[in-house]
């Protein structure tokens, strides 16, 4: 009985979870030159050069591999998207509605209405991963703001950009397919 | 005539401390940003020095929530308590030594009370029933928690704290400041003399005050915001400025115990007259209040917060025997000397 | 019948079939473009290949009949090699344009392309081009390029529609679909191709490029364009009709449905005329009121009359349960002026779907009622007794009567008229009183067709009656996920009810004691009560519908 309880002990010490706690000089257990070293260091930051960026003043130009808002691609002054829904229908939070109608060009297919509703956006750039056209891409726009829930819906005259405008971003895109 | 004067340093008193607080807050945020190479807030006034008068307009535009259930009258209470303990001792602490104006001698110190310290002593444990009654009174578990640990603390170190001046006590054979201030002219600061009493009193100010790395009542990550969980508006922001009061007024404290209080040394050297050397000293003592204030800052942003049983440990094991050890000591030194 | 094994389990299935029948028959589906149940075997898309053991090659499963021990295999590695290359094949010319394609979603070269392909060609030469836009018919648009040749739409225009209109010129790769010279793809059945075309060969002019299949809900209902009431799906998105779809029914219409059917009898509840709440006649105009104030005018305008005084006309292009519930009003006032105008073209009608009764439920109206005891009572002699000012006040359902001048004229005779009308019409110029009633397609109910067949009706479109998720109503996508303030999800709900309701409330107001909280609470009273609907409930009818029994006894509707 007594034999087994001692075993227990004994397993139940090897159960404990080994702490290495360092061995202390005592001039290091009297901690106060430590307070101080952390002082010096703390003190030394304020010298440092600091990362804020005075941000309305100072704009900062995000790299190729920025997903901004989407934007739609305008090619010799008619949009490339054909309306064909997939990156509405990929789109994970709904922010996506186009209506396609037919066009007289040879695309056959243009969006009458198309919508992004930047309230819902969660600029996760499916929709430019998903397009067959190369139509939808993420911009480096990051600026948004609206004073009503009505405002956040961006149709195609907010949308559409110039194909030049982009270029950055479709270079990286072809770079990286 | 004579209480005329006194109203009129109270609240020229009154004016310049909550001035020098709400400075306070914003040199806490500019010199914690500083630390963590950030800028801090930059944008309201030159380099942010309207921040203050931002935030307060804020703070007062804001909605005032009291929860449900709630005790009202002591929630609505116990931020004047706070505010009003912190303000009210620093009617005791001299600022100066005497100043003659318009043909009338003014002593430099609102009240001078014969019992100076423990009038001190008993204020401060007054101010434990602001964070006690606003963490019963939420009606909601981390203000609760919040209140219990502060009154637990404020004890324990209060003891230490009240331990540590004794020796100053002894050496000066005196209870009122102003003594406790003469005594210390030229280079005789406490600081030299009682150097062990000067450690345990600033550490028990810190914890005191609530401030890092005491801070348990409202530890964040542990108590969302502790005691003042449920306070918004006007009544959080008395409870931020009587935080602020507080370290204010324990700078003041230590500055005139263990820093010399207005003294200037050698300034009787300079060869200016009494009129100027007053002002030298008030202007003197307010740059040792600051150097103070900014030492809990550097402090804050430098030394984790302990555990609660570290901080029992700390207050009860370490603290209270050297503070005892202190006072053997200096009665030891003073019996043959 | 013979034993076959079809990969690896043995079946027992009848001796004239063919491979692709027998395994279709015991749930295996061998993938097809060319072969369809009702049409003749062509055989010529090769893409139902399949092993059968002791042939040397393989087999087309849809030209092969199957024999007595026979072993299929339709998965072996020589089977799936085989399809791969099929598919290869077939995709060598064509577009693959699927973005701007309306087949996108339920296209079957899509599916399979998905599911049977390596998704790879080894063609890297230009495309054949061909014309893109091409107008078969006035409902039934052509994509050359798309097309596969599977001549499924040749061979229902031959064998099905009985009008040859179309057929394939050409050899190789230039292969196109055409119509014959001078000939158009005009037969009434023409839009049956479109769902025919494995690919967006052909597509509906009507529904070119207005939504993408899988934006829409469908939902299993009737057409109510005759009275063959063919099954059909009615598509919807945002809480608008945008096409109809057949719905296959061996015992009614097979996998067909007429062009008119198609398009013409879902344009009215999407159309801009609908009547938005209920109306009542002051100073001489119709003024929209709410439903508790126009329910009480009918009430209490009702009670002014004698009951000899009062006819009700129901309609067969409502549900049995409206028609029913007239009758069982009209009981309960004591009325027995009751019948229904017919709507009967003479000679419109054909052997495959189309029927002269141009509407869906006349046989359902006259079972459940809405007909007179004799000639007396009957909707001539109410015509005559309107015009002799004998008869009052008039209460008509859900039928624009007006629109034939003879009735219309007789109806400025009367002193009261009460008519239930989803859209503005001629008849409600003469109404004291209009309820907005729903539309076939915002409604439960039932209808009978010319055979005597019951079949459901499921509303498609919310209304402030039904909510499209609460009441189970079918969802799309957008639906499910949609919050209430997405615009996708906020297509005009209009404040109508079903006939059947309205005419609950007007007989609460008239003193009856019905409880019905829903159609199906009708139609059990219905079942109950009226012989040759005994035995029926909507879980009976399910999909398919069920037949009327056929000893009847005439049974008269008690309040």
């Amino acid at each position: 009985m007594t034999n087994d309880k001692s075993q227990m002990t004994n397993y139940m010490e090897n159960q404990k979870p080994i702490v290495h706690r360092k061995d202390l000089h005592w001039w290091e257990m009297f901690y106060i030159p430590q307070i101080i070293g952390g002082m010096k260091i703390t003190l030394t930051q304020v010298f440092r050069p600091k990362f804020t960026r005075q941000y309305p003043e100072e704009k900062w130009n995000p790299p190729p591999s920025f997903r901004g808002r989407p934007v739609l691609v305008e090619q010799n002054g008619v949009e490339r998207c054909v309306a064909c829904g997939l990156c509405s229908r990929v789109c994970p939070s709904l922010a996506i509605d186009v209506q396609a109608s037919e066009t007289e060009l040879s695309k056959e297919r243009y969006p009458v209405k198309f919508e992004i509703n930047m309230l819902r956006c969660i600029f996760c750039g499916f929709c430019e991963e998903v397009c067959p056209e190369e139509a939808i891409v993420m911009s480096k726009e990051f600026e948004l703001t609206f004073t009503h829930q009505a405002d956040g819906i961006f149709g195609k005259d907010k949308l559409l950009i110039p194909v030049e405008k982009l270029k950055d971003r479709l270079e990286f895109l072809r770079k990286m397919r | 005539m004579e209480l005329l004067i006194t109203v009129i340093k109270i609240v020229a008193v009154m004016g310049v401390m909550l001035g020098c607080v709400a400075y306070v807050v914003l040199l806490e945020r500019r010199l914690s940003a500083a630390i963590q190479n950030r800028i801090g807030p930059n944008r309201v006034g030159w380099q942010g020095l309207l921040q203050p008068i931002a935030d307060v307009v804020k703070l007062i535009m804001k909605e005032d929530i009291v929860p449900t259930k709630a005790n009202r009258f002591l929630h609505d209470l116990a931020p004047l308590i706070s505010i009003g303990v912190a303000m009210t001792t620093f009617a005791i602490i001299p600022f100066g030594n005497r100043i003659s104006l318009f043909g009338y001698d003014i002593k430099l110190q609102i009240a001078d009370v014969n019992i100076g310290i423990l009038y001190i002593l008993a204020l401060t444990s007054l101010g434990v029933y602001g964070l006690t009654l606003s963490g019963w009174s939420s009606n909601s578990k981390y203000p609760l928690l919040g209140c219990i640990r502060s009154s637990a603390q404020m004890i324990s170190y209060e003891l230490s704290m009240g331990v540590s001046i004794i020796g100053i006590i002894m050496m000066t054979e005196s209870l009122k400041l102003d003594k406790i201030v003469e005594m210390q002219a030229g280079w005789h600061w406490n600081i030299i003399l009682q150097p062990i009493g000067f450690i345990t009193f600033l550490v028990a100010s810190f914890a005191e005050t609530n401030r890092l790395p005491f801070d348990l009542p409202e530890a964040e990550p542990e108590l969302v915001a502790g005691f003042h969980t449920e306070y918004s508006g006007m009544k959080f922001g008395l409870f931020y400025l009587a935080e602020y009061s507080n370290m204010f007024v324990a700078s003041a404290l230590i500055t005139t115990l263990y820093l010399g209080g207005w003294q200037v040394p050698f300034v009787h050297s300079l060869g200016l007259s009494d009129f100027w050397i007053s002002i030298v000293q008030v202007f003197g003592f307010f740059v040792k209040i600051v150097l103070m204030v900014a030492f809990f800052i550097i402090i804050r942003w430098t030394i984790p917060r302990f555990r609660y049983d570290q901080l029992m440990n700390l207050g009860w094991k370490f603290m209270l025997p050297i503070a005892i050890l202190n006072v053997l000591i200096t009665g030891l030194v003073i019996l043959l000397i | 019948m013979v034993k076959i094994t079809i990969d690896g389990k043995q079946y027992e299935v009848e001796n004239n079939l063919t491979i692709i029948q027998a395994a279709k028959q015991n749930g295996i589906h061998i993938p097809h473009f060319c072969w369809h149940p009702h049409l003749s075997v062509s055989g010529n898309c090769r893409v139902c290949l399949v092993e059968v053991e002791k042939m040397p090659k393989l087999v087309i499963a849809c030209s092969t009949q199957v024999a007595e021990g026979m072993v299929v295999n339709t998965n072996s590695e020589r089977v799936v090699q085989a399809r791969n290359a099929v598919l290869e094949f077939i995709l060598i010319n064509h577009p693959l344009d699927c973005p701007i394609c309306d087949e996108a979603g339920e296209c079957k070269l899509q599916d399979y392309a998905y599911k049977y392909s390596v998704g790879q060609s080894r063609f890297d030469f230009e495309k054949v081009r061909k014309p893109k836009r091409v107008e078969l018919g006035p409902n039934v648009m052509l994509d050359t390029e798309r097309c596969i040749m599977c001549s499924r739409c040749i061979r229902f225009c031959d064998e099905v529609a009985k009008k040859p209109q179309l057929t394939f010129t050409q050899r190789g790769d230039h292969v196109e679909l055409t119509t014959f010279p001078g000939e158009q793809l005009d037969n009434p059945y023409s839009m049956n191709v479109i769902e025919l075309c494995p690919v967006g060969a052909l597509t509906s002019r009507d529904f070119r490029f207005k939504a993408r299949v899988w934006d829409m809900s469908s939902t299993d209902t009737v057409c109510v364009g005759c009275a063959r009431g063919c099954n059909m799906k009615m598509w919807v998105r945002n809480n608008e009709v945008l096409r109809l779809t057949p719905r296959n029914n061996p015992a009614v219409n097979d996998y067909w449905m007429c062009d008119y059917g198609r398009l013409n009898t879902f344009k009215h509840v999407n159309a801009a005329n609908r009547i938005k709440a209920p109306m009542v006649r002051k100073d001489g105009r119709l003024v929209e009121v709410g439903w508790d104030e126009a329910i009480a005018k009918v009430g209490f305008e009702l009670k002014n009359f004698k009951k000899n005084e009062i006819a009700a006309l129901g309609s067969a292009y409502s549900t049995n349960e409206d028609n029913y519930l007239l009758t069982k009003l009209m009981n309960h006032l004591g009325v027995k002026r009751i019948d229904f105008v017919p709507h009967i073209r003479k000679g419109e009608q054909d052997d495959l779907l189309i029927r002269e009764d141009k509407t869906p439920n006349s046989v359902g109206a006259r079972e459940v009622g809405v007909r007179p005891e004799s000639a007396e009572f009957g909707f001539a002699s109410i015509l005559n007794e309107i015009k002799a000012g004998n008869i009052k006040a008039l209460y008509v359902i859900d039928d624009d009567i007006a629109a034939d001048p003879v009735i219309a004229d007789a109806l400025l005779k009367l002193d009261f008229l009460v008519v239930h009308a989803s859209n503005e019409n001629e008849t409600i110029k003469f109404a004291d009183v209009v309820l907005a009633s729903s539309t076939y397609a915002e409604k439960y109910g039932t209808f009978t067709n010319f055979q005597g067949r019951v079949q459901r009706n499921k509303p498609a479109i919310s209304t402030l009656e039904h909510d499209r998720i609460l009441d189970g109503m079918a969802l799309s996508r957008l639906d499910k996920f949609g919050a209430p303030n997405d615009r996708w999800t906020t297509g005009l709900k209009r404040d109508t009810r079903a006939s059947w309701r309205i005419l609950n409330s007007i007989a609460a107001v008239m003193g009856a004691k019905w409880k019905y909280n829903s159609c199906e609470d009708v139609f059990n009273e219905i079942a109950s009560t009226i012989s040759s609907f005994k035995g029926l409930s909507f879980l009976k009818i399910g999909t398919g519908g069920a037949m009327l029994n056929k000893n009847k006894e005439t049974v008269t509707v008690k309040s």
